[in-house]
């Protein structure tokens, strides 16, 4: 019961990402500034309750943690989403193919990881003008190596497999092969590292935001929510604080949902087979 | 991330009164130990609002704050401004212009000499002006195609191509320093040799400058034993640091933190009105804002008094003029109403084109609050604005390149002159926010070059009014500088530039 727990809590996470912004109206731009720095449960203004209290500039913060919630969720996806087709494509050729591709490959792979990530994200996010698809890009160029190297590694163990070698007996050609027999098999791992990529893909994104570069500041984010509290931590402590539970709570849930993935589907099961039936990984 | 860790309530009562202690033993050797001000207690240290990244006041950095600062302390200038905007000389004794005021002799002090000991003479005033000149600098765009030469030991001219009577609040920014240091003499800086009430003990580019009285001062010696000036980035570390009294002076707090520190007995906390206005220029060579009664009307639909009552309480007042109140050549304008309807109606009466966005650019997060009330308060009326966050040195480059529609800037006038802030940058030929106007070049030019100061003012007046009625920009706030030091300090002065001088300022025990 209490591992279904972060499966839950994700899930709210993406209810709230999805229909939250259908119940709850929010204009980043707007500034009631009569209403600024109210405290948690506050009547503002116009009447309305700020359960989670305003900003400096007057505009309630459940509102900007519902609005950042989509945002992350977007990025996330969009993300994780770029970097697994690029990286499961590069790895799973890189793994079927060996020889001179696969040594190449898996050499670019060692090259780029050795790239600090968010370093990296930071100059590919600053040197263009601000805008969702940048985000996506920079946090992209180092996440995919993560995907590209499980999936080599899956592969390099695959393509020995005797239905693979059966499939090669009958003539069916390399790619379909690859597409058919090998690339089904590595969606396990694939997803288990994919949760875990999200989490860290939140987790830059608000670093990049809190640091001011990427979103264009008409875009809602738990990152700039919480760098515009950073003058007030002592005055009024919840504009940085709740958006900074908020990122906390979704980032070690998809930890904990991630390795339970990985222990159902990821490397350590593949290994189990592997030693079973004594095939080289 | 999310939370700093602050101090327990024990820890930070006890540290306090060990630093109230402390302060007590300061003004213990103060007064028994008057005779040694370099003793140890005698030290104060500052934490200002920019890093000192460069004591060259010639170099690319000479401009900044902090460079300025250091400046000040360390070498010595012809006049200078005091803080209440007036000028006094400094190793100048008397100046004086020419019929035209396209030249102006400065007679120079005989006693002042270098912290080495050599006398400062005529001959190191002129090579410093040349190697400013030779730099580039931005203080050096001051003075295009001026020349100075030394007509006797004590006696320098200033050469104008054309008549400016602003000359002496310029030379305001030109520091002096021996006449042996080459352009790409940056060994120089590490320890440099000055004229100023004090030379460098210590220094660590962007981090700490330590200060301790120069004895070769020829004015009155500084009280203090040392000056440590820091960089304390980050604004929560630095008021916690002005708390605990691990520094003695902060300035440039935003009005949000005042009320906490007002709160704090052993502190005093003062907000001075500076040189400087929020400018908010449009960029009239664009075809939308062309018109002055678009112009206007954009002006007209955001409610700046508002704002500046929610955002800068302390600091800010609603401006009166395109220049602050201590500038010489201000004249108050009638202030411009907020009107959102009529605003709108003179929008569309205008054919103004309410689907483009207006690219709003400006430099520093610490102005995004006012930014974004503003971007607020144009949407009420349908104004559509992207507010353009940029780094400093991009800024600067759109800036001069005309790339916005609306420019935020807080722009100061370190030299208490409006020569230097509409003189310079509200003619045709600077072409800086795309407006020109040949009624305004002739009343900046005469006011330029005129060496009566009332009849300046007044002509400074009108060209403020044509400036002001055309909406060249928006000029919303006067900005004030809020300071807060440590009650024993005795003699310190805020300064309107954010430039105290620490040579008059004591350590009592009180």
């Amino acid at each position: 019961m209490l591992a279904r727990v972060p499966f839950a809590i994700v899930g709210l996470y993406l209810f709230v990402a999805v229909f939250g912004p259908l119940l709850i109206t929010y204009d980043p731009v707007h500034t009631p500034l009569g209403d600024r720095l109210l405290s948690p449960g506050s009547m503002t203004s116009t009447g309305d309750t700020a359960w989670l209290g305003t900003d400096g500039l007057g505009r309630d913060i459940l509102a900007q943690i519902v609005y950042g919630a989509r945002t992350s969720v977007v990025i996330g996806a969009a993300t994780v989403g770029l970097s697994c087709l690029v990286g499961v494509g590069l790895g799973a050729v890189a793994g079927y193919a060996r020889g001179w591709l696969d040594a190449v490959l898996a050499r670019v792979f060692d090259v780029l990881l050795a790239f600090p990530a968010i370093l990296l994200a930071i100059v590919i996010a600053g040197a263009f003008e601000r805008s969702v698809l940048v985000v996506v890009v920079a946090l992209s160029a180092t996440a995919w190596i993560s995907f590209a190297r499980v999936t080599r590694g899956v592969a390099l163990s695959l393509r020995e497999r005797a239905w693979v070698d059966a499939a090669r007996v009958m003539g069916v050609r390399g790619r379909s092969i690859l597409g058919r027999h090998v690339l089904p098999f590595t969606a396990g791992p694939v997803i288990a590292l994919a949760t875990l990529e999200f989490a860290l893909v939140v987790l830059a994104e608000a670093g990049l935001s809190f640091l001011g570069i990427g979103l264009p500041s008409s875009a809602v984010s738990w990152g700039q929510t919480i760098a515009n509290g950073k003058g007030y931590l002592e005055s009024a402590w919840w504009i940085s604080t709740l958006p900074g539970l908020t990122l906390s709570v979704l980032i070690i849930n998809i930890g904990i949902l991630g390795d339970q993935l990985t222990a159902r589907y990821g490397r350590g099961r593949l290994d189990d087979r592997r030693t079973k039936t004594g095939d080289p990984l | 991330m999310t939370k700093f860790r602050v101090r327990g309530g024990m820890p930070l009562a006890m540290l306090s009164a060990a630093v109230a202690t402390a302060t007590v033993l300061a003004g213990c050797s103060t007064v028994t130990g008057g005779n040694d001000p370099k003793g140890a207690a005698n030290r104060l240290t500052a934490a200002g609002t920019y890093a000192i990244e460069s004591l060259d006041p010639h170099g690319a950095q000479g401009a900044s704050t902090g460079t300025q600062f250091a400046g000040q302390a360390i070498f010595s200038r012809l006049v200078r401004p005091k803080p209440d905007g007036s000028l006094t000389g400094d190793l100048a004794k008397s100046w004086r212009a020419n019929d035209d005021a396209s030249e102006w002799t400065l007679t120079l002090r005989e006693d002042a000499t270098f912290s080495d000991g050599k006398p400062v003479t005529a001959n190191d005033v002129v090579a410093s002006f040349k190697r400013m000149m030779a730099l580039d600098g931005p203080n050096a765009g001051n003075f295009p195609d001026y020349t100075m030469t030394a007509t006797s030991g004590t006696e320098v001219v200033i050469k104008a191509p054309a008549p400016d009577a602003a000359i002496p609040g310029k030379l305001g920014l030109f520091y002096v320093i021996p006449a042996d240091v080459k352009p790409d003499d940056t060994k120089f800086f590490d320890k440099p040799v000055g004229s100023g009430p004090f030379t460098v003990e210590r220094y660590t580019p962007g981090e700490a400058l330590v200060l301790v009285p120069n004895k070769k001062y020829w004015g009155k010696r500084a009280e203090l034993g040392q000056v440590t000036i820091r960089n304390i980035p980050e604004l929560s570390a630095r008021l916690t640091a002005l708390r605990t009294g691990e520094v003695d002076v902060v300035w440039g707090i935003p009005d949000d933190q005042l009320p906490a520190l007002q709160g704090e007995k052993r502190l005093t906390v003062k907000t001075v009105p500076s040189t400087a206005v929020f400018t908010m220029w449009f960029n009239s060579s664009t075809r939308e804002l062309a018109d002055a009664k678009v112009r206007r009307a954009l002006w007209q639909a955001v409610d700046f008094e508002t704002i500046i009552k929610q955002l800068y309480p302390k600091t800010g007042t609603l401006a009166d003029a395109p220049v602050a109140p201590v500038v010489l050549g201000h004249a108050a304008q009638s202030p411009v109403g907020h009107d959102p309807k009529a605003a709108q109606a003179a929008l569309k009466a205008a054919g103004f084109d309410f689907s483009k966005k207006l690219r709003l650019q400006f430099a520093n997060a610490e102005f995004r609050p006012f930014i974004q009330a503003v971007a607020s308060d144009l949407a009420e009326i349908g104004v559509k604005v992207d507010a353009l966050e940029k780094e400093q040195a991009v800024f600067t480059e759109d800036l001069l390149a005309l790339k916005w529609d609306v420019n935020f800037q807080q722009l100061a006038t370190p030299t208490f002159d409006a020569a230097s802030n509409l003189g310079r940058l509200y003619t045709c030929a600077a072409k800086r926010n795309g407006y020109c106007d040949s009624k305004l070049d002739g009343l900046l030019a005469a006011a330029g070059s005129s060496t009566d100061e009332a009849e300046r003012v007044k002509l400074y007046g009108r060209a403020s009014e044509i400036i002001w009625r055309d909406a060249v920009g928006m000029f919303p706030m006067a900005v004030g500088i809020a300071y807060a030091w440590n009650g024993a300090l005795e003699g310190f002065t805020p300064d309107p530039s954010g430039l105290p001088d620490f040579s008059t300022v004591k350590i009592t025990g009180s």
